[in-house]
């Protein structure tokens, strides 16, 4: 029986492919939001967007950019060997994750004057939202696991692909909602 | 000699959460430009779609650290 340790070496080269494949994830990720995105401007044009709560739509992008925040916050701790602030910050992370969650799927979509299938603008909100929010979710069960793998202290400030990799994930998901939240709530004016 | 690099080490863990909390006070305050915007100027969709680029460009080079990539396998960044 032979035991295969890693040396830090090999692990920063597997690293850095690691790092290449999830870009190459990610940007084809972000092919099927830019399809979406341009898909809004393209039906409605920049004159006409869905009713919606303008507070409500403020307060959600206020969450999950300080979620972003404390996603950072965390993967810095963990960089630096700071175990604790890693898991407090996953943990506010996972919290603004789910509360975002919640006030896109559990208020929005409730209090929403339409339904998917009364026209073009209330089909395209429930389609780049309920993308949108598939990915939130995933990237909440990926927290959840870092999270839990965290508390059992198999990362180190040396070697955490896995949180790197969750926070990378956890910041495309802000980034796209970046776009969403201009293009859902802001420009035109209610109608279609 | 040990003491020279824990204070570099913590130089470099503050100006990180440094460069977080900047970069989140940016994000707030362009997406509350963006709400105002918003609000009242209907035809300045353009002006929001810069913005949106503007925010996404931070997220991307300091919270996504898009340097990294093109970083050797051994460097740290």
């Amino acid at each position: 029986m032979s035991t295969t340790t890693t040396t830090l070496a090999d692990y920063r080269r597997r690293e850095g492919t690691n790092r290449l494949g999830l870009w190459l994830f990610i940007i084809s990720d972000a092919f099927m939001f830019a399809g979406l995105f341009i898909s809004r401007f393209y039906l409605l044009g920049t004159a006409i967007r869905p009713e919606l709560s303008q507070i409500l739509g403020l307060v959600i992008t206020v969450v999950l950019l300080a979620s972003s925040f404390f996603m950072n916050r965390a993967e810095t701790a963990m960089r630096f060997g700071d175990r604790k602030g890693f898991l407090r910050g996953t943990l506010i992370t996972l919290i603004l994750g789910v509360i975002f969650l919640i006030g896109v799927v559990g208020v929005e979509w409730q209090i929403a004057p339409f339904g998917p299938a009364d026209g073009v603008a209330a089909s395209l909100f429930y389609a780049m939202t309920g993308f949108h929010a598939f990915h939130v979710l995933t990237g909440v069960i990926f927290l959840f696991v870092v999270y839990r793998n965290g508390r059992k202290g198999l990362y180190s400030a040396e070697r955490h692909w896995a949180v790197e990799a969750s926070a990378v994930y956890w910041h495309f998901v802000d980034v796209v909602w970046v776009f969403f939240y201009p293009a859902l709530y802001l420009i035109g004016i209610p109608g279609g | 000699m040990e003491q020279k690099i824990d204070t570099a080490m913590d130089t470099k863990k503050k100006e990180a959460y440094q460069v977080g909390i900047a970069v989140f006070i940016l994000l707030i305050a362009f997406t509350i430009g963006e709400y105002w915007i918003g609000s009242i100027a209907v035809a300045w969709g353009w002006a929001l779609l810069i913005i949106s680029v503007i925010k996404a460009f931070f997220i991307i080079r300091d919270y996504m650290h898009l340097p990294r990539l093109f970083a050797g396998d051994e460097e740290e960044i």
